[in-house]
């Protein structure tokens, strides 16, 4: 069995997102080859070569790849595919744009968001939006799938594979780039938000309640909720209200700040994956829902946290 | 310009599915259903194209058992002007629906075709991309804003991290995202008026597409529940959990 | 709380018990059937739950603020209201050849419960343009109709009732605004109007007032009193809207619930008097305005249904989610939701079985409507006009009497909590306590039940439905639901008694009768009721033999026909005795001694 893994990189750097996919593709088991498509790519390239478990670099570099089009990527991973048993990509924009397209190609079905690995045709994933898991099997002589990244470990780096240049194909002529505009740091929807940092009545003034959350919310390109007791009092506006009677939110991650966890607040964010609390009362109901509490007094435990985080 | 759009049926997304108990499938008998609510943005940016004097026609599909007939007459009561139903029982996959997508699309030759970039219910985000690929067209997908130009559409996709805009000659295919436009609610004339526009009904034996499907769903289950939660003794335990064990960060 | 429409049991109700199909059959109802009711009705449900009912409690806390004579409605009412009004849902039922869409009151009081739960105060405006534009359809002549239904069809123009005046509530022989002919066709009117709801606002251009008033030459008492359409802004021959008319908001009142809606004191002529426009013949408004009674009373009957539906929702989520006490005979020390102990499961059911026991019965009676309305055989339009006479005031007084306990329960549910505002249980308590006095308080609706309807027809009608009760109890007996059956056939016994008494005696004793009119008119109430549950436990029943794959919703109706058997149904005799037995007592005490 040999595995290809489409890299996730913007030419002069890979994505982490790659790693966890190699890994990923370790779990199936096999030669595990990883196909870098761009343009001026080789720095990309190099990073690949170097991710522990890798064999082999396959660098495909021509100006029409420099954006990365589905139309013009697919050709080449196409013609590749067929030598594999498996194709992986992250179940990121870039994967989930290029590999369908692929898939159907090959006339193969696609797994999409996989969470976990059972056997080399046997796979994880969540559906209706993580409430249901399913595990499914596919009897397709190549298995393509994009993996949920957050599902697996970064693999390892200190890897020297080698760098060999493939056939880049031709411009599909079908489609082009115009331009591009990534956002810096506008803070995300309370209900769309992956992290939302939430701050409660502790927070004590308008003023320290955002000199304290927001460059924590920053840092982790979070949204920034309140409990009521924290709106009633002024320091934040009714929008930023989660709970019974404010917004119903369900992050990724959830971090209470100085809020006691009344169950009108609860009611509101319960649902939240994983719940971090920062309460200076050991006893604070909070705590019982928190998937890890810290016992401690916010105006230290979040600057420390800031600062533990760009570390 | 004629415009397809295809819309799914699916649970409606307030309900909490729950599985059989023996795990073979998610119990959705009886259940509300609704359109697909990503097709739903679908069908609104074909209106609002077609409102906009930019389209001619807007010709909607849906794919499967019997009742997606009422999704298509919310769509022709959102403002398709006829629908094609391929009726069938099996349970569709992605590829299955690119490809019967792809015969209708032979015949009724749209310039564009506008999907929504995933089902809420099997959350595969792959029919628009398939069948921009077997239609060898070029995709847009993930669109938060679409404009045509000429014999070209240029489509904004929301990407990680921000957005891109691309150039793609027509015919192309679109997939919507959740910030392309708010779905209008449909008019009462209008509920009445859909139940006069054609309907057509059509099958995969009638297209020429084998629609079995490819994977098989050994089983389905719920998500393990909350487990009891720790305390940490440092903000480094802490970040070190969040990196590592609970993977969010 | 957020507020789902309960389309599934509107659907089984319009489809298994009201006879939508029936309806459909109906001539100018062709195009009427099940699926295009459930289109309308998904849709209706997404407008109501998205739009209308997140301004419930906006609204209840807000208000309206008046000032320079503008009334200025609650954030989001406007917007709502254009979504509301530009999508059709004004005209559903007003016909088509004013820009309505003519469908059948079955499928517009179904939409109807979806906004009054979602926002009874709300709802309120479209409600009463409703009733404007029906009292013109029938009575105005042909050129004002093409003057106001078309803007009224379209929910550009709202409608008001102006009947009520400081001295005339009940009692509208009182009415004392006057109307003087100008001498060029038109009338000026002057006086003024209270209790006028939705009678000044911001969210449309213009205004039509339907005012009673006395002309110059008018008998007294009722047969004195004429129909005018008052317009804010006059209309132009061309439609456009000309002068600001002499009519004017001059207060709102400060009121236990409905905050959003606006109950205005409106003055007439205080500048010479408002232009008015006779509405039919002179000296005959008041009966104009009870051939729109019907459905304006059945509409406030949906009223206390809906905002106890709204109710019943809230307290089942707090009940699932409030954890307190353990579980009585249970192993788990731990203390549990509170839905698990017996009084809380009593309270849902209470308010449970009488919601869906109401929807039954009054979708019955507006079936009953357009069946009176449009059957082609001349005996069975009679028959079914005499159904709806003889439900209305039940329909309207039942649920609404009712609808005070359902909302308390829904209070006493969560406790403390259900005092505290912020938790919007009281706010359903404190919208539907109107319920029973507008449009006629419970009195007056027992007053015309024993009275107009029941006794001045020798209980004719009564009798035919209580014979259809015993009809459908013996059928619950032979379907293994014997239960119900037997419940009913108890019921029935005090029900034809009551009847009996109030036929007998009306003549005699007039105030004996009156005195056990409210509770006549509960006992048919809960033996009507009963009677629609029985009907649907037979539906449930012969559903689940043949398979119908949604067997949680059907087992869960023949539980509830059950519990309303246990628990509701025996209240009959009590009411019974009351009525029989009870009145010198309600009258022997001496006015002084009070
Ligand atoms: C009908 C109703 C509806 C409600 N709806 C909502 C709702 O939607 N949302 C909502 O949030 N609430 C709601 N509430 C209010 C709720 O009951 C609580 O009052 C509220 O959540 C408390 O907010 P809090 O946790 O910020 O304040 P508190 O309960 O005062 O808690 C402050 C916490 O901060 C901790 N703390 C103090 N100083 C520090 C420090 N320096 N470092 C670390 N920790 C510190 C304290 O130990 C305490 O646990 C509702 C209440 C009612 C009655
Ligand atoms: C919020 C609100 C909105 C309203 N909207 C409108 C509107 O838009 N247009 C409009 O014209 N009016 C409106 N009204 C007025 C409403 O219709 C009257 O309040 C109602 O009809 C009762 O009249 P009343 O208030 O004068 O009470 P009264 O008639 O004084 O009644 C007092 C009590 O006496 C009883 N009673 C009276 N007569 C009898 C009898 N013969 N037998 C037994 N008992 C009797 C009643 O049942 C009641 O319990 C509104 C009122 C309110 C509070």
């Amino acid at each position: 069995m040999s595995i290809l893994v489409i890299a996730e990189h913007d030419n002069g750097s890979l994505k982490a997102a790659t790693l966890n996919t190699v890994t990923a593709a370790q779990k199936i088991g096999g030669d595990i080859h990883v196909l870098v498509a761009g343009h001026n790519a080789a720095a990309a390239a190099q990073a690949a070569a170097q991710i522990a478990g890798v064999a082999k670099v396959l660098l495909a570099d021509a100006t029409h790849l420099g954006h990365q089009l589905a139309e013009n990527v697919t050709p080449v991973v196409v013609e590749l595919a067929r030598g594999y048993s498996h194709v992986l990509a992250p179940a990121t924009t870039h994967g989930k744009n290029l590999l369908p397209r692929v898939a159907a190609l090959l006339d193969v079905a696609q797994i999409s968001d996989v969470i976990a690995v059972e056997s080399a045709d046997t796979f994880v994933r969540p559906i209706y939006a993580g409430n249901v898991i399913a595990t499914v099997q596919s009897s397709d002589a190549i298995k393509l799938m994009t993996v949920r990244t957050t599902a697996f470990d970064a693999a390892a780096t200190g890897g020297s594979a080698a760098v060999e240049n493939i056939s880049a194909g031709s411009d599909a002529g079908k489609s082009s780039f115009v331009s591009q505009e990534l956002t810096k740091s506008s803070r995300p929807e309370l209900g769309a938000a992956k992290i939302i940092v939430s701050g409660g009545r502790a927070l004590a003034s308008s003023e320290q309640f955002h000199s304290v959350l927001e460059p924590l919310a920053d840092k982790l390109g979070a949204a920034i909720g309140a409990s009521r007791a924290a709106v009633d009092a002024g320091y934040a506006p009714n929008d930023y209200q989660v709970g019974q009677t404010g917004k119903i939110v369900a992050p990724q991650l959830y971090l209470a700040v100085g809020i006691s966890g009344a169950i009108q607040h609860l009611a509101g964010m319960k649902d939240s994956k994983v719940i971090v609390a920062i309460n200076k009362d050991e006893e604070a109901p909070i705590f019982q829902v928190a998937d890890y509490g810290l016992v401690a007094d916010l105006f230290t435990a979040v600057p420390e946290l800031i600062a533990e985080l760009n570390k | 310009m004629k415009i397809l759009v295809a819309v799914k049926r699916v649970v409606d997304y307030n309900v909490k599915v729950r599985c059989k108990t023996d795990g073979s499938d998610v119990d959705v008998a009886n259940v509300k259903m609704s359109m697909n609510p990503f097709d739903e943005i679908a069908v609104e940016e074909a209106v609002r194209l077609k409102e906009a004097g930019k389209a001619s026609e807007i010709v909607v599909a849906s794919l499967g058992v019997k009742q997606c007939e009422e999704t298509l007459r919310t769509a022709l009561a959102m403002g398709a002007d006829r629908a094609i139903h391929v009726e069938t029982d099996t349970e569709l996959q992605p590829l299955a629906v690119a490809k019967l997508l792809k015969a209708l699309a032979d015949k009724e030759q749209p310039q564009l075709v506008i999907l929504g970039k995933q089902a809420i219910d099997d959350d595969a985000n792959q029919t628009g991309q398939m069948l921009a690929a077997l239609m060898n067209a070029p995709q847009g997908t993930f669109a938060s804003k679409v404009e045509l130009a000429g014999d070209k559409v240029n489509v904004t996709r929301e990407i990680d991290g921000g957005l891109e805009t691309v150039s793609l000659s027509l015919p192309a295919i679109v997939t919507t995202d959740l910030r392309l436009n708010e779905p209008r609610y449909v008019k009462l004339p209008n509920i009445m008026a859909a139940k006069k526009k054609p309907l057509d009904k059509t099958t995969p034996a009638e297209l020429g597409v084998d629609a079995a499907p490819r994977l098989k769903t050994l089983k389905v289950a719920e998500p393990p529940v909350r487990k009891a939660g720790i305390k940490v003794a440092s903000v480094a335990e802490l970040v070190a959990k969040l990196k590592n064990e609970a993977k969010v960060i | 709380m957020s507020y789902r429409a309960p389309v599934t049991d509107i659907r089984f109700v319009l489809n298994e018990l009201a006879g939508l199909n029936e309806v459909g059959a109906l001539p100018g109802y062709e195009d009427v059937n099940p699926e295009l009711a459930d289109a309308i009705l998904e849709e209706a449900a997404k407008l109501a739950e998205n739009v209308i009912a997140p301004l419930n409690k906006v609204g209840d806390q807000h208000g309206n603020k008046l000032s320079d004579g503008i009334v200025t409605t609650a954030p989001g009412f406007k917007s709502a209201y254009q979504q509301f009004s530009e999508n059709g849902w004004v005209s559903l039922r007003t016909p088509t050849e004013f820009g309505g869409q003519g469908m059948p009151a079955l499928i517009a009081m179904a939409t109807e419960e979806m906004w009054c739960a979602a926002n009874v105060a709300f709802s309120l405006c479209p409600l009463l343009t409703l009733g404007a534009f029906e009292a013109l359809e029938h009575h105005a002549s042909d050129e004002l109709k093409a003057t106001y239904l078309p803007k009224m069809a379209s929910g550009e123009w709202t409608g008001t009732m102006n009947l009520t005046e400081p001295q005339a509530g009940s009692d509208l022989a009182q009415v004392r605004a006057k109307a003087v002919p100008v001498g060029d066709g038109t009338y000026k009117i002057s006086g003024q109007k209270i209790f006028i709801t939705w009678g000044e606002h911001d969210m449309v251009e213009n205004i039509v007032h339907l005012v009673l008033a006395r002309l110059p030459d008018a008998p007294a008492g009722v047969k004195g009193i004429s129909l005018f359409v008052v317009p804010k802004y006059l209309v132009n021959a061309d439609g456009s809207l000309g002068e600001r008319n002499d009519v004017s908001c001059v207060s709102l009142e400060h009121k236990l619930g409905i905050h959003a809606s606006p109950t205005c004191v409106m003055s007439y002529g205080d500048k010479g008097g408002a232009i008015g426009y006779l509405v039919g013949e002179a000296h005959r408004g008041l009966g104009y305005m009870f051939t729109m009674m019907n459905q304006a009373r059945l509409g406030v009957g949906i009223e206390g249904m809906a905002i106890a539906e709204r109710a019943y929702q809230q307290a089942v989520a707090y009940a699932k989610d409030r954890v307190q006490s353990r579980e009585l005979g249970s192993d788990n020390p731990a203390p549990a939701a509170i839905i698990k102990h017996a009084d809380i499961r009593r309270m849902l059911m209470t308010m449970k079985s009488q919601i869906e026991a109401q929807r039954a019965l009054t979708y019955y009676a507006g079936a009953a409507l357009d069946r009176a309305a449009r059957h082609p055989d001349a005996a069975e339009k009679q028959k079914w006009q005499a159904v709806v006479n003889f439900l209305i005031p039940i329909v309207k007084g039942w649920n609404t009497e009712q609808v005070n306990e359902i909302t308390s329960l829904g209070v006493q549910i969560h406790g403390g909590m259900g005092f505290i505002e912020e938790t919007g249980a009281a706010q359903h308590l404190r919208d539907a306590r109107i319920t029973a006095i507008y449009e006629g308080t419970t009195g007056i609706q027992a007053m015309d039940l024993v009275g107009r309807k029941t006794a001045s027809e020798q209980g004719r009608t009564a009798r035919a439905l209580l014979a259809e009760v015993e009809a459908v109890a013996a059928q619950l007996k032979t379907q293994g639901l014997a239960e119900i059956g037997d419940a009913l056939d108890a019921a029935l016994v005090h029900a034809r008694a009551s009847t009996d008494f109030v036929v007998g005696q009306f003549e005699a004793q007039p105030k004996a009768v009156a005195a056990g009119s409210v509770p006549f008119l509960k006992l048919m109430g809960i033996v009507l009721g009963g009677w629609q549950l029985g009907r649907a436990a037979l539906v449930a029943k012969q559903k689940l033999a043949d398979g119908d794959a949604d067997s949680a919703f059907l087992e869960a109706k023949l539980i509830t026909a059950r519990f309303f058997a246990a628990h509701l149904l025996p209240q009959v005799s009590g009411l019974s005795a009351a009525i029989l037995h009870g009145a010198d007592t309600v009258l022997a005490l001496p006015e002084e001694a009070f």
